[in-house]
């Protein structure tokens, strides 16, 4: 039973950060190396928010939020954007941007994990089993989220804009949908997205300079395993990640649970490179 | 060269310089020498990223100013180099390296992490440069010291080995929670370091010895964020107490997630970040009622103690980590050989360290024929402190310096509640 409280706490940050990675693949057709750095960036603006500003925990949480997708078109306009016509170049901006805030926290902050306070302290009893209340506030928020965001691209009519930009750029592009307008837009979801695990995540977890890489992992990870582009296979795959590694960590040992991502990686590029739920292969 | 950092002056400079340094260790108060000469220059190599290596560069400082103030070593200017040891066993080692080629330091005092100064020791052995570990614990050190004397004799540690902190860790099972709280059920959670498995091992063998029995015996990596399912298999095991044995693990993450989910087990050890002043800061008061080992405290352990704790924190405006006061030992224990010994010369320096018998900060230094800091009573020994409100530490452990009653979390009527 723990297993299953805690592991689905555990996809649910999981699929929080990967569908964000993959909402930006799906339509912009770029890998972001920057979203763990969107990860520790809500981080630290919520840290300096309550810690230095005095702030109440919720409105820094949601400013944090507001701050990293902003921060993630920023990124979008200024970086990405000029260029979108080559992968390695993206990748290697987006690296780039992630180095350059690991090492600018690292300057402004030092090295030290900081705390964020939670939003609800004290635990929950479910189904038996002892739930920090702040992890169960997670599992939900995230729920939440990734539904209002499936919601947002299947009925609204920005939602329909971000779809065809992913099925034909060009042809969506010809009937008047701004695409460079949406691929902004997509990536401050993104961020978003990623900025709110964080926020959630972090009272649990902890705030430092470096807190951006693990997430980034997993999140491609998940969405290889996934499929990438595809939100529902990045569902999935942080429903299986997040089980099988609380199942291990759980019955064998939290040392293997480590393994667990990379291997289900090599599995899936291995046997099926499309990933369980994408069209074609990413690579 | 780095140059040491300039100061705030205050008014009780010279008071506090006495405090800091260690007057002892230099004999009578003496007219200050002319410096003259090439300066001595002692390397340093720590995480300086993190509060305990921040720490130990500031006491280092404090203490080679003291020192300069005085005339300096046999005469001539002491001057310190810093190395970033981080994190990684790589960059460690370079910089062990760019303090012996470049930096072309006399003596290195630092080092915090076992495995890298483990391989950075062929490049101090080559350089022959007197070494003192203020950090590092890992015995297989001091067993290098002992199995090719001449090669690495020129390495001492002002620092309680694990073997050590094993029996000192023992003894506080055996006295306090078999003894005095009838705590038998003792469950481990060791990080994935050879310091801490090699404590883990000792502890598993003495617990049956001592009346306690290990319930479970759990390794973390270093890169575990989750602890639940180990706080959850602790609880299960019927564990009555929860030994901890962290020192770049998480352990700020572990006690934030035993306190959100209220686990009803008694718990501590050791941690090198709980040991911090600051710590009960950093995890928002969640480490209320753990049991934390320190080399020292703020509390009469020797008569230095308290001098120094306050001279510190009136210096940097905070209270020490434990690698502040290993640090200036270091160095002093360093000076006074060289002192004695007339000369820099490594070998002479060596054989006047060898019969070093300081006062220091929580406690009296003296080596073992391993180059490790003896423990014992009236040498060095853990002192367990509990985490009190106000982010107040409280002695428990020995029972000879207790400064106060235990308390237990909030959400436990007793120290005895099962697991």
């Amino acid at each position: 039973m723990e297993v299953i409280v805690l592991g689905a706490v555990t996809s649910s940050v999981y699929a929080l950060l990967a569908v964000g990675f993959t909402l930006i693949f799906g339509v912009a057709r770029i890998i972001n190396l920057a979203h763990g750095a969107f990860y520790a960036v809500a981080g630290y603006a919520a840290y300096i928010l309550i810690n230095l500003g005095g702030w109440p925990v919720l409105p820094a949480m949601l400013a944090a939020v507001l701050i990293t997708a902003l921060f993630g078109v920023a990124v979008d306009r200024v970086f990405v954007r000029p260029l979108r016509h080559s992968h390695m170049a993206v990748l290697m901006i987006t690296l780039a941007i992630s180095m350059a805030v690991e090492q600018g926290l690292t300057v402004a902050f030092l090295g030290e994990a900081r705390s964020l306070p939670p939003l609800i302290d004290g635990k929950v009893s479910v189904l038996g089993v002892d739930v920090a209340a702040q992890r169960l506030l997670t599992l939900l928020v995230s729920v939440v989220l990734i539904g209002a965001l499936w919601l947002f691209i299947q009925r609204s009519r920005l939602g329909a804009a971000i779809l065809a930009i992913s099925q034909d750029p060009e042809a969506a592009e010809y009937v008047g949908i701004p695409a460079e307008r949406i691929f902004a837009l997509v990536m401050g979801l993104s961020a978003a997205l990623a900025a709110s695990a964080s926020v959630l995540a972090s009272p649990f977890l902890s705030v430092q300079p470096s807190m951006g890489l693990l997430p980034m992992v997993k999140a491609f990870c998940i969405v290889i395993i996934g499929g990438l582009g595809s939100i529902p296979g990045s569902i999935l795959a942080a429903c299986l990640l997040g089980f099988t590694e609380t199942f291990v960590a759980f019955h064998i040992s939290s040392t293997w649970s480590e393994v667990i991502s990379v291997a289900a990686v090599f599995a899936m590029l291995a046997l099926r490179p499309a990933g369980l739920l994408g069209k074609r292969e990413a690579f | 060269m780095t140059p040491i950092p300039r100061l705030p002056a205050t008014g009780r400079r010279t008071a506090l310089l006495g405090t800091l340094g260690g007057v002892a260790g230099f004999g009578l108060a003496r007219p200050a020498l002319a410096q003259s000469g090439q300066p001595i220059r002692i390397g340093m190599s720590m995480p300086l990223q993190v509060q305990l290596g921040r720490d130990a560069r500031a006491a280092l400082g404090f203490a080679v100013e003291e020192v300069n103030a005085r005339g300096g070593l046999l005469g001539r200017k002491v001057e310190v180099a810093f190395a970033d040891e981080t994190d990684n066993t790589e960059a460690g080692v370079n910089g062990v390296r760019k303090l012996l080629n470049d930096d072309k330091v006399d003596a290195l005092v630092g080092h915090y992490t076992s495995g890298t100064f483990l391989a950075a020791m062929p490049h101090i052995a080559r350089a022959k440069r007197v070494t003192v570990i203020v950090g590092a614990s890992s015995p297989a050190i001091a067993d290098r010291v002992k199995q090719d004397y001449a090669r690495y004799k020129y390495i001492f540690r002002t620092t309680m080995n694990a073997s050590n902190q094993s029996a000192d860790v023992l003894d506080f099972v055996s006295g306090m929670l078999v003894g005095e709280l009838g705590l038998k059920r003792i469950g481990i959670v060791a990080e994935n370091a050879r310091w801490a498995q090699d404590i883990a091992t000792l502890l598993v063998e003495g617990a049956a010895k001592v009346g306690a029995q290990v319930t479970v015996n759990e390794t973390v990596d270093n890169s575990t964020t989750d602890f639940s399912p180990i706080l959850s298999r602790v609880r299960s095991s019927g564990a009555q107490f929860m030994m901890t044995l962290l020192a770049h693990s998480k352990g700020d993450l572990l006690t934030k997630q035993w306190h959100d989910t209220r686990v009803p087990v008694l718990w501590g050890g050791i941690d090198g970040r709980a040991m911090d002043a600051d710590y009960f800061n950093l995890v928002d008061g969640k480490c209320l009622s753990m049991i934390a080992a320190n080399f020292a405290v703020r509390a009469p352990i020797t008569p230095r103690t308290i001098p120094f704790f306050d001279s510190f924190k009136e210096r940097t405006g905070h209270f020490p980590s434990y690698t502040a006061w290993t640090s200036a030992n270091g160095f002093h224990v360093y000076a006074q050989a060289v002192e004695r010994a007339k000369t820099l010369d490594a070998d002479a320096v060596v054989a006047e360290m060898e019969r070093t018998n300081y006062e220091g900060v929580e406690g009296r230094i003296e080596f073992d024929d391993r180059h490790d800091a003896r423990s014992g009573p009236g040498l060095l020994n853990y002192v367990f402190a509990q985490w009190q409100p106000n982010g107040e530490r409280v002695v428990l452990w020995p029972k000879a310096i207790r400064s106060g009653a235990m308390i237990v979390p909030p959400w436990l009527s007793d120290a005895r509640t099962p697991g």
